[in-house]
């Protein structure tokens, strides 16, 4: 594949000539995102300043049929920024600007490359910040929020990046502009927000990002306990949700990864603990002291032998150190590492860790647990060393993690994206019949393919002919003669 | 009125429609009656799977037992099919979102008969395009919804509401949304009455009306105050959307309606104008439409 020349200079008039890449050297920069393995350089990288732009970068693709790749910061963990090799690269790093602030409406207007973290800047002197949070919130944009449907720690009870979009300025993959909701919700019609949100940049590219903000809880508590095994902290992850109630966050690390945090960042948490879990309360002030206390309750009754409480800001920010520090800690106890993503039901999270276990151990590879333990999402890191010649069993080790979720009636990934990474693992949570409906949506908003194309649904080029064993949809698990 | 009662049923039913050319109306000319059961409940993690068929007052009975509720109290029963393709929300909307915010996932049947699930019943699932959002607000023109996960809550210990008369709701739901205060809903009856719910442990909500009261006044009432609210929106022919920060501009030019103020919608007695739809919007639909419907057996 191959540009014409004068596509370039048609960008460059456009957008200005620095705005336009296609310098061998400065192209590698954008060769991958955070899933490093997965590289391309693309033809040309270009960066536009406004919708107009994007339009117009995105017409002229289609005209030269040349696929094309939206970009954030790159800190995406699939690869749902990959480039295409020969193709193009939208970068929105310079549609960085906060368009508008709506207090009285609880709203905020921004475009695609402002980083997470300076949304709630943006608002916190005024008492209020943007919910979702993922662990990269210092560097990843709400454009790649928007596209992957980003979560966090927190939003086990907020909600995911999908329910704090009221509205979209959105650039399909034909160049037309579409205006989807505004700050009002609930707009008439199909529920595009939601199935534009989290689709991996395949569907078009968003431009102007309407936003909830929310106001800051009047009180916050953030308990730390320590218990000697997983299986008890997950008892307790039980006894809490089982009491009705509903923490802000809920996050469990198991003794490597406690291990790792000490030795990288030294949090201090109990010592021998096989498990912590951290539990923080929002709302307001009777509710979250009445719940502290009963959380307290459950863990101490659960085996914990230390209980930590924090109400102040410094306080907590103590407590959350290590578990913040959990993914770069690894690098003190491997050299490499792979962090999985996958889901299962909360109440199947015991048997799947012990799995987890026995798989790790029939690997002879260590694997630490770092997890949203309320909505159970697990993040297992597999440990291993690549100039010993361990990345393959790690890859393998790493799938049966996702068979072992998959069977406890999960999912593939929880928040990082299936992009890239496990585009040819669909066919393990979805029937050929899913995945032909979603390529109808799919052709319904892309009908030449060159919106990020070879990301989320299979295609035989990718994955061979024959895609991996099916296997039975949670939902038709239930009940009779579901597939037909 | 034919009822479907299966998958099977409901796949072999359209196809036979998709292959005579035969247009047929979810809801009229085929029902899911017979799509009735209750798949599965897991208390532990707070997740239902239901057919399509069940009404809502069905699931809310089965789940009492275990303390737990679906988080939507629309007007009517509807079942959950019509739940999902109305997107239809009550006052419960403020605190805990529609339909969509709640669904986990689906399992639909297409005009030719395809069955096709998306979501799952975990909470946390980014895996595939979202259908299950995608149908909601579909009035049943893109498939015949069959059944649907839903991520629950706890019910509450307690529930108390406030009602509130005044000449400026604006004013009254300001200071509410300004406040430290968490009510699970908030709703307008324009004109001249504001309606508050407070849920959670007794003590907290106690000391949270407490708190209301100071700024805002009103007096404690029983919780079927929230059927006129929910009488009201059932009876409104109209529904305007709204900035949330313009809620006092928005009843100034309204005689009559129930706002929800923090959604930014106002259900109104009379038709509302057409808030200017925009044309590549609805061209895009239509695109849907016709990628899940070529045939156009799903009438409106």
């Amino acid at each position: 594949m191959s540009l014409p020349a004068t596509f370039a200079d048609e960008l460059r008039r456009a957008l200005g000539r620095e705005h336009v890449i296609t310098e061998p050297e400065q192209l590698r920069v954008y060769e991958c995102d955070g899933l490093t393995g997965h590289r391309a350089v693309p033809e040309l990288v270009a960066l536009p300043d406004s919708t107009e732009e994007v339009q117009l970068i995105v017409r002229a693709c289609n005209r030269e049929r040349v696929p094309f790749v939206a970009r954030g910061a790159g800190t995406g963990l699939s690869g749902g920024a990959t480039p295409i090799a020969g193709g193009v690269v939208i970068s929105l790093a310079r549609m960085n600007r906060i368009l508008e602030i709506d207090l009285a409406s609880e709203r905020i207007v921004v475009e695609p490359g402002v980083a997470n973290l300076d949304v709630t800047r943006a608002v916190e002197g005024d008492g209020f910040f943007y919910a979702p949070d993922p662990s990269s919130q210092q560097v990843c944009t709400i454009g790649g929020n928007v596209a992957e449907n980003s979560g966090g720690a927190h939003c086990l009870k907020n909600g995911f990046t999908v329910h704090h979009v009221t509205g979209l300025t959105f650039v399909l993959p034909d160049g037309e502009v579409v205006e989807l909701g505004g700050k009002a919700l609930d707009p008439d019609g199909p529920d595009l927000l939601g199935v534009v949100v989290g689709s991996e940049g395949t569907l078009g590219i968003a431009t102007r990002i309407t936003l909830r903000i929310v106001r800051v809880p009047e009180a916050v508590r953030t308990l730390l306990a320590a218990f000697d095994t997983t299986d008890a902290a997950g008892a307790a992850v039980s006894g809490i949700v089982g009491a009705g109630i509903l923490p802000a966050a809920i996050e469990m690390m198991d003794r490597l990864t406690i291990e790792a945090a000490e030795l990288a960042v030294a949090p201090g948490y109990p010592e021998g603990a096989g498990a912590v879990l951290l539990v923080e309360l929002d709302g307001v002030a009777a509710q979250v002291e009445e719940d502290a206390a009963h959380v307290e309750r459950i863990c101490v009754g659960g085996g914990a032998f230390e209980v930590r409480t924090a109400a102040t800001e410094l306080a907590r920010a103590l407590l959350w150190k290590g578990r913040k520090s959990a993914f770069a800690a690894m690098g003190r106890v491997a050299t490499d590492y792979y962090v999985q993503d996958g889901v299962v039901p909360r109440t199947r999270l015991p048997e799947v860790l012990r799995r987890i276990a026995e798989l790790s151990e029939a690997h002879g590879l260590r694997v630490g647990n770092v997890f949203h333990a309320g909505d159970g999402n697990l993040h297992p890191l597999v440990l291993y060393d690549a100039e010993r010649g361990e990345t393959e069993a790690a890859r393998v080790l790493a799938e049966e993690i996702l068979d072992a979720c998959l069977e406890a009636g999960g999912s593939l990934t929880g928040e990082h994206g299936v992009g890239m990474d496990k585009a040819c693992s669909m066919p393990r949570m979805f029937s050929e019949r899913d995945l032909a409906v979603f390529e109808r949506l799919r052709r319904a908003f892309d009908l030449e393919g060159l919106c990020n194309p070879g990301k989320v649904i299979p295609t035989p080029r990718l994955c061979g002919e024959v895609p991996g064993p099916y296997r039975v949809h949670p939902l038709e698990r239930i009940g009779v003669a579901e597939r037909l | 009125m034919p009822s479907v009662s299966s998958l099977e049923d409901a796949s072999s039913a359209l196809a036979a429609a998709n292959a005579e050319g035969r247009t047929l109306r979810i809801g009229d000319d085929m029902t899911t009656e017979g799509l009735h059961r209750l798949l599965e409940h897991e208390a532990g993690d707070l997740t239902c799977t239901v057919e399509a068929g069940v009404r809502l007052s069905t699931l809310q009975a089965a789940l009492e037992p275990y303390g737990q509720r679906l988080s939507l109290d629309p007007p009517g029963d509807p079942t959950i099919g019509a739940l999902l393709a109305e997107n239809v929300s009550g006052p419960l909307r403020h605190r805990f979102g529609a339909p969509r915010d709640l669904v986990l996932g689906v399992t639909l049947v297409l005009a030719d008969g395809t069955v096709a699930s998306s979501g799952g019943k975990v909470v946390k699932n980014v895996a595939g395009y979202d259908l299950a959002r995608l149908v909601c607000g579909s009035q049943g023109r893109l498939a015949l919804i069959a059944r649907a996960s839903f991520r629950l809550h706890p019910t509450p210990q307690a529930a108390q509401t406030i009602a509130i008369e005044t000449d400026d709701a604006a004013g009254v739901v300001g200071a509410l949304r300004s406040s430290p205060l968490q009510p699970s809903a908030l709703d307008v009856l324009h004109p001249g009455g504001v309606l508050v719910l407070f849920e959670g442990s007794p003590r907290a909500v106690a000391a949270q009306i407490a708190a209301a009261r100071g700024p805002v006044g009103g007096v404690e009432v029983g919780l079927d105050a929230w059927d006129a609210s929910r009488r009201r929106q059932e009876e409104s022919r109209g529904r305007l959307r709204f900035d949330p920060g313009r809620l006092g501009e928005t009843l100034a030019d309204l005689d009559e309606a129930v706002v929800r103020p923090a959604a930014g919608v106002a259900y109104t007695p009379g038709d509302t104008v057409s808030q200017g739809h925009d044309p590549a919007v609805a061209a895009l639909v239509e695109r849907i439409r016709l990628a899940f419907d070529p045939n156009g057996v799903l009438a409106a």
